[in-house]
């Protein structure tokens, strides 16, 4: 009995809260923006005005799992597509998966729907995804960013960067500031023995061995692969032993890893063992640490974003592999504008407590005070010669090929990892 | 059981699965009602919103059943455990451990059944090992599970790393051919056996009924003559050992592989508990919460396409109706938990 009793105040309650909700949801919808008849049709407006005029070409970019906020390939994916909607008049739209699992499903039915006129996706854990997929839709256009499925498809732009050009650039800067605090030696703290990683190898050691050639000082190259990407604790090893053995520059191509690398050079210097740097890749990293984190080596994903939409715009779209080159832009070395974008979005996201002008501050003044002139010369004069075209760095197929390349450069023959060109 | 004799029995619970139903669609709409207005004064279109999550997930039914199949057996994890008695928040490193044992068996023997009985059995000794803890040293198995959660995390990140790299691709370990793998629809399959051999397991078996017993009062089992740490045990075992067979289903079925960065494994043993609780601790419920909630967790995904909305609005939404829809249940089994312990 006693319950027959709650169950009809029970069925009071909802009876009541089903009006309540009704009345609230009649309410919600009434006002302009917020009922779904009235954003159709206002959609369907846009649309009707935009096929009339000019067809209005719809974008999807696809993160990387986690998404923005990761103050690299994520934020400068958001950045290249939100200059591409501003200045090609793009409609852009943007997606984060939730993990490697859904990348598949949701790349599949997009492509299905055909509403977007590119799909672009950010980072190599689409590669897969890609390639079970781009084959099944002719129709949908699709660019992948810093990775490649190795198949050549009409429909598929695979954009890759010309790593060796910047490795070089920041090789050239990282032996000057070497040279600048008393010492002999730079180093590196790569990831994984893979084949983009070799790019940098080779283009740090071309670029060290570059400013031997120009200014006679030897410099020697510590080269060091963590076998990781993601362990902070073997990245501040590595840059420890590094530092211990004379390195007074060391550059970070190992993702996660290389943070702990940052974090060793920060105890080097407050511990007073001497001074020392480091250098971020990819994006912008200064913000982490300007006192120590002096240069960052510039993937811009936000150039390879734009040129892929670009290419749908002006109808300059041809499927296969393009290498972004310091020629385009899609590599160099952070200027202190990057800096400031960077350390902006790390304020933002709260990965600092200083402003972007203080760190834009402290960068600027390190980079015054232990970069020689005569490096940025050296610098820029390469710098010329390689986006002059005058020459072409290898990119090596095999191992083989890749070790052969080193020796030759380690004996200080620079010429063998040119494609195309000579220096003297 | 004859079809009448399943009339008089519906008949006899009717007051209970009405309150039941009532308690539930009351809970649905409070949930979204208070989503609906966080939303709204966000400035985003609460009922847009809705529909984008809730028709986005079923629109792809097999990626429906792909992501449905780990959470039922993770739900089960948790509401199993519940039945005697323990919080087993560790469903999330029984999955885990239930992914590798899974994605190397069927790796290195090319037989698919044998991962999936490995990823039971990896599942079953880490979900054991945390009630043993607990049985025989005392150690609060919330506090154990919430650690080995992150030794297995590590260890299998290290494992992947150190020992079962692809050579091909840097974020991932050895994969299964796609000869050697199931589809999503049959993973969905074997993951409702799975939770229809635990149904029969806890209601249809001495073990089960021993289980039960004591998690409704252990002192009561203890006087039938049966030892109730024993059935913590079993229980975390059991319950460990379907988490596991739900991570080798996902590696088999749906990820071919775990990513370095284990983002295909992540959050799937946390998602549990709330499957667990939306589904009432039934392992016929469970089914349909996990749909459900592999219903918004897909739809989510397209808000941010569709809307412009940042992901974390999605997932906003998910935890308010989650904890809305699990509220009045937990509360409840909470409640009789600590009533029982502290006797």
């Amino acid at each position: 009995m006693n319950k027959k009793g709650l169950s009809q105040t029970g069925i009071a309650a909802i009876i009541i809260i089903i009006i309540l909700v009704g009345i609230g949801a009649y309410y919600f919808s009434s006002p302009g923006k917020g009922s779904i008849t009235t954003t159709t049709k206002t959609t369907s407006q846009s649309m009707s005005t935009a096929s009339t005029t000019s067809k209005k070409i719809k974008v999807a970019v696809l993160f990387d799992v986690g998404g923005r906020g990761d103050l690299s390939f994520n934020d400068m994916a958001y950045m290249g597509a939100m200059e591409a909607a501003k200045e090609l008049g793009v409609t852009v739209n943007f997606l984060t998966p939730k993990s490697t699992t859904d990348m598949e499903p949701l790349l599949r039915q997009l492509s299905q729907s055909g509403q977007y006129n590119l799909l672009v996706l950010v980072g190599f854990l689409w590669t897969d995804a890609l390639n079970r997929t781009a084959g099944d839709f002719p129709n949908q256009k699709y660019a992948l960013i810093d990775s490649t499925t190795g198949v050549v498809r009409k429909n598929e732009v695979d954009i890759l960067f010309r790593e060796q050009e910047s490795a070089s650039l920041v090789g050239v800067l990282a032996a000057g500031i070497a040279h600048q605090l008393g010492g002999n030696t730079v180093g590196a703290v790569a990831g994984m023995d893979i084949p983009p990683l070799w790019k940098f190898h080779i283009g740090y050691l071309f670029g060290v061995k570059y400013y031997d050639l120009k200014t006679g000082n030897k410099v020697n190259v510590l080269w060091q692969y963590t076998g990781t990407f993601g362990d902070t604790q073997k990245g501040y090893e590595t840059g420890m032993q590094m530092l211990q053995q004379g390195a007074k520059v060391i550059y970070g191509v190992a993702g996660l890893t290389h943070l702990g690398m940052f974090d060793a050079v920060a105890d080097w210097n407050q511990k007073g063992y001497g001074k020392a740097f480091a250098i971020g890749e990819d994006a912008s990293q200064e913000w982490y640490n300007p006192h120590y984190i002096i240069l960052s080596g510039a993937k811009r994903v936000d150039t390879a974003v734009y040129t892929a939409i670009k290419m749908v715009v002006d109808g300059s779209w041809k499927g296969g592999i393009k290498v972004l080159g310091l020629k385009d832009n899609g590599v160099g070395i952070w200027d202190l504008n990057g800096v400031k974008y960077f350390a902006q979005l790390a304020y933002d996201n709260h990965k600092t407590n200083l402003t972007p002008t203080e760190i834009v501050n402290i960068v600027k003044e390190m980079r015054q005070k232990y970069i020689p002139q005569q490096a940025w010369n050296i610098m820029k004069q390469l710098e010329e010669q390689i986006k002059s075209g005058q020459i072409v760095f290898k990119t090596p197929t095999s191992e083989e090929e890749y070790n052969s390349i080193i020796q030759e450069l380690e004996k200080g023959n620079l010429n063998a990892a040119l494609e195309k060109g000579t220096v003297s | 059981m004859s079809i009448t004799s399943l009339v008089d029995y519906l008949k006899a619970r009717k007051t209970e699965y009405i309150t039941g139903a009532m308690e539930v669609t009351l809970s649905a709409i409070t949930g979204f009602f208070i989503a609906g207005i966080i939303l709204q004064s966000m400035g985003y279109n609460a009922l847009s919103i809705f529909n984008i999550m809730i028709t986005g997930g079923v629109s792809d039914l097999s990626h429906l059943a792909g992501k449905s199949a780990p959470l039922v057996m993770t739900g089960l994890a948790f509401s199993i455990p519940l039945m005697a008695g323990v919080f087993n928040i560790g469903g999330e490193s029984q999955l885990y451990m239930g992914a590798l044992a899974g994605l190397v068996g069927t790796y290195y023997s090319g037989n698919i059944l044998i991962g999936l009985v490995l990823g039971f059995l990896a599942g079953a000794f880490w979900g054991w090992l945390m009630a043993a803890l607990r049985v025989y040293r005392g150690i609060n198995e919330v506090i154990t599970a919430i650690m080995l959660n992150w030794t297995a995390y590590y260890f299998i990140i290290y494992l992947i790393i150190k020992y079962l790299p692809n050579p091909e691709k840097p974020y991932m370990s050895i994969q299964l051919p796609q000869s050697e793998m199931l589809s999503m629809n049959t993973t969905f399959l074997l993951s409702v056996l799975g939770a229809l051999a635990a149904y029969y397991i806890i209601y249809y078996t001495d073990l089960g009924y021993k289980m039960r017993v004591s998690g409704f009062n252990p002192k009561t089992a203890q006087y039938s003559g049966f030892d109730p740490s024993k059935s913590i045990l079993f229980s975390m075992a059991l319950g460990g050992g379907l988490a596991g067979f739900g991570g080798a289903l996902l590696v088999i079925g749906v990820s071919s592989g775990i990513d370095t960065t284990m983002t295909s494994l992540y959050g799937l043993g946390f998602t549990g508990i709330g499957v667990g609780l939306l589904g009432r601790n039934h392992p016929i419920g469970i089914i349909f919460s996990s749909l459900f909630f592999a219903d918004l967790i897909i739809g989510g995904q397209w808000v941010e396409l569709e809307t412009g909305a940042p992901p974390y609005v999605s997932d906003t939404i998910i935890g308010i109706i989650v904890i809305a829809l699990s509220a009045p249940y937990a509360y409840k089994k909470l409640v009789e938990l600590y009533r029982l312990r502290r006797r």
